[in-house]
């Protein structure tokens, strides 16, 4: 009977608490955000102080901004010129990702230089394997969904109103340095403008303004959420498959010992020793141990209690037969006229303690012939047959019941030891059975084995004893004044003798309830 | 001049039991309660009969001993093994040694004088050529009641007191069953089934030893044995 296994298995209970790992992304995620603001605000302080350094630049050459009155074209720098100027400057401080322009005080664009275009990633980005990559791909719409991505490098449009209606000009204008962000052209990512005045005197002669994508952090943030996602994953897995290996090994010694715990002492109380685990050093192997130590006392015992009938029986004889000479020269003498009856009554006594005596020597006289064990073919159907008309006279008036096979049920082993084990059956089930029902005699053949059935009506089987039945000196019987002595060995003697031919005893109530059963199941020829 | 019986049994109170009931059958008894005890006796005078006990005292195999000790000085001496063991192999082994029959000690007084006297008789009749009217004859068996000895088809077979009574029980009335507890009865034992099944086994296997196609004694399942009449 192997028990089911149980609902939430060590291996199960293992890998939930693997998922507590599932934190580490969360802390992980936690820390890029914060290195993306930090990121963030550096790129701004860079941006306003890049914006200042410009603004700086164009005061000294306030020309830039304020062209002669007149026209261009007359003599002095004309305004090409001046543009042209400005635009040198500028170019020397654009980058790629960054751009730059110049208005003068009536938002006329003086200068302009550099491009959004997103840089070219500079260098190989840091590649994980093929974990990363299978992350990339699978997280890539997630990313799309929960940060917007960098815009691919789209056309370059100044849009009118950043110009002309961007606060951060009207504010640098006014002589305030301003830093905004603004939605890229088309919504996706985000554009840092810095914007700082151009002071000529105490006249605000123009403004700086310029402008950066953040695209740089967003993928680099982007990576990074990547890189540890797939981390975390590959971490997680190992760690689940380590913890589901070892738990695996760990529920699967615990079955092991489990089984072979259940299995150690088997249906006739013979104890087995234990294997699983004996020689490891964890706790397992210290329970199997200490399982088998128990196993082992259990064993003795029940060696000792075989053994004790026997013993029992010897050690009895020798005061006994001193009783019996004394009464026997007691009677050969005469005795006295009254003497008779207590001689009877001595010898009834004793009479009924050599019936006990030659029950327990009958068992362990058993033991030994089975351990001898000769054995040869016998037709079990012929022996129960012969048997039965033996027990409709002896027990007479109680009636017996026989079913038998059409075939004869070839059986290796002892013919007499087999009828012997009838015997005790059909006594046993006598003793129990009650009202005019006949006792049941039942010898069926099934593929293998033959199986012997020998069932009568009355008392069911007291609970938890089922399994002991069958032991020595095991009874269940109340007892009657002046019954025969009854030591719980029938049962014992035909499970020795199902045994020695390789079968297994078993005791049941009857399906209707009305009885009971006792079933030896034995292997054919 | 009466028979002699020699007693060796280590324990006091059995001893003088039987000491006593022998005397009152009017055997003459010489007791003895170990082994060199005994066989310094024995070497002086031999007895008629020897009861021996298997286990003497702190010597487990006293007895089995003392009778190859005894049958190397006499062929003849009727020897019984009287102990509390009642194993198969014990039997076995006495029996072995020259024994001619081994009871064990539930048995009764009247069952033991029984025994002594069957065997005395057998001893004495041996030097009479044999009457015919003691003699049961079943076809190809015949059975000697005053030499407890049986023949089949003209050959000795070899028994114990137990064992002759038991073929004698069966063959009286052949085609009838015995049960157990009728042979034990007639072979003055007391013992459980198993052994009265050891008991025919070993007949049987007797038989057997001078006819391999010995197969007169029949196992009624249930009920007991038969002897099966010529066919």
């Amino acid at each position: 009977m192997r028990a089911a296994l149980p609902a939430l298995g060590l291996r199960s209970k293992l890998v939930l608490i693997a998922l507590v790992l599932l934190v580490m992304p969360w802390a992980g995620y936690a820390y890029v955000r914060a290195m993306e603001q930090l990121l963030r605000e550096n790129q701004e302080q860079q941006l306003a102080a890049t914006a200042r350094t410009v603004a700086v630049a164009l005061q000294d050459r306030p020309r830039l901004l304020t062209p002669p009155a007149g026209t261009a074209t007359e003599g002095g720098p004309t305004a090409t010129t001046v543009h042209d100027e400005a635009k040198t400057l500028l170019a020397g401080l654009a980058r790629p990702g960054l751009r730059i322009w110049v208005i003068d005080s009536k938002l006329k664009l003086v200068a302009a230089a550099g491009s959004l275009d997103a840089p070219a990633p500079q260098g190989a980005p840091p590649v994980f394997g093929p974990i990363e990559r299978a992350v990339h791909f699978a997280l890539r719409p997630l990313f799309e969904r929960m940060f917007r991505t960098p815009a691919a490098p789209g056309e370059e449009v100044i849009p009118d109103d950043v110009i002309f209606g961007g606060r951060e000009l009207e504010r640098a204008l006014d002589g305030a340095p301003t830093t905004r962000r603004r939605p890229a052209p088309g919504g996706r990512g985000t554009i840092l403008s810095a914007s700082h005045p151009v002071w000529s005197g105490e006249a605000v002669i123009g403004a700086v303004v310029l402008e950066e994508d953040t695209d740089a952090i967003v993928s680099l943030r982007n990576r990074a959420f990547e890189q540890l996602v797939a981390v975390t994953l590959v971490a997680f897995s190992a760690a689940a498959l380590v913890l589901l290996a070892f738990a695996s090994r760990l529920s699967w010694r615990l079955r092991r010992l489990r089984d072979e715990a259940e299995n150690a002492i088997d249906s006739g109380g013979r104890v087995r020793a234990l294997l699983a685990g004996g020689h490891a050093r964890d706790e397992i192997g210290d329970l199997s141990r200490s399982f088998s130590t128990a196993l082992a006392r259990l064993a003795d015992h029940n060696a000792y209690l075989e053994a004790l009938a026997a013993r029992l029986a010897h050690e009895l004889r020798t005061p006994i037969a001193v009783v019996r000479s004394s009464l026997d020269n007691l009677r050969l003498q005469g005795g006295t006229p009254g003497g008779a009856t207590y001689l009877g009554r001595a010898d009834d006594g004793l009479q009924r303690l050599e019936k006990i005596l030659t029950r327990m020597s009958e068992a362990s006289r058993l033991e030994q012939l089975v351990r001898e064990g000769e054995r040869e073919p016998f037709d079990a159907r012929a022996v129960i047959e012969s048997c039965a008309a033996g027990y409709s006279s002896a027990y007479a008036p109680r009636r017996f019941k026989l079913t038998l096979p059409d075939a004869a049920v070839p059986l290796n082993g002892s013919a007499d030891l087999f009828a012997q084990m009838l015997d005790k059956l059909v006594a046993n089930a006598v003793d129990f059975a009650t009202g005019n029902d006949p006792v049941e005699l039942t010898l069926e053949r099934e593929p293998g084995a033959a199986v012997l059935r020998v069932s009568n009506h009355g008392l069911l089987l007291p609970a938890g004893m089922k399994e002991r039945l069958f032991d020595s000196l095991v009874s269940v019987r109340r007892h009657a004044p002046g019954d025969e002595p009854h030591l719980g060995l029938g049962l014992y003697i035909v499970r020795l003798i199902a045994e020695f031919h390789g079968g297994r005893t078993n005791a049941m109530d009857r399906a209707d309830g009305s009885g009971v059963a006792f079933e030896v199941r034995l292997p054919l020829v | 001049m009466p028979l002699r019986i020699a007693i060796v049994e280590d324990e006091p109170a059995i001893r003088a039991n039987y000491t006593d009931a022998f005397r009152t059958q009017g055997y003459e008894v010489a007791a003895f309660a170990g082994r060199a005890e005994a066989l310094a006796a024995f070497r002086v005078r031999l007895p008629d009969l020897a009861v021996l006990d298997i286990g003497l005292g702190d010597d487990p195999d006293g007895g089995f001993a003392l009778c190859r000790e005894l049958r190397a000085s006499s062929q003849t001496l009727p020897i019984i093994f009287l102990t509390a063991r009642d194993s198969d192999f014990d039997t076995v082994a006495g029996l072995r040694m020259g024994a001619d029959d081994y009871v064990t000690k539930s048995v009764s007084l009247p069952h033991l004088l029984a025994r002594v006297s069957a065997l005395f008789r057998r001893a004495e009749v041996a030097r009479v050529p044999p009457q015919s009217e003691d003699v049961l004859v079943r076809e190809s068996l015949s059975i000697d009641l005053k030499r407890f000895t049986v023949a089949w088809r003209g050959r000795s077979v070899e028994l114990t007191l137990t064992e002759f009574w038991m073929v004698h029980a069966l063959a009286k009335f052949p085609g009838h069953v015995k049960n157990r507890e009728q042979l034990m009865g007639e072979a003055h034992v007391v013992v459980d089934d198993s052994t009265i099944t050891s008991h025919i086994k070993r007949i049987r296997r007797k038989f057997a030893a001078v006819d391999p196609g010995f197969d007169r004694i029949d196992t009624v399942y249930g009920m007991g044995y038969r002897w099966k009449a010529d066919g």
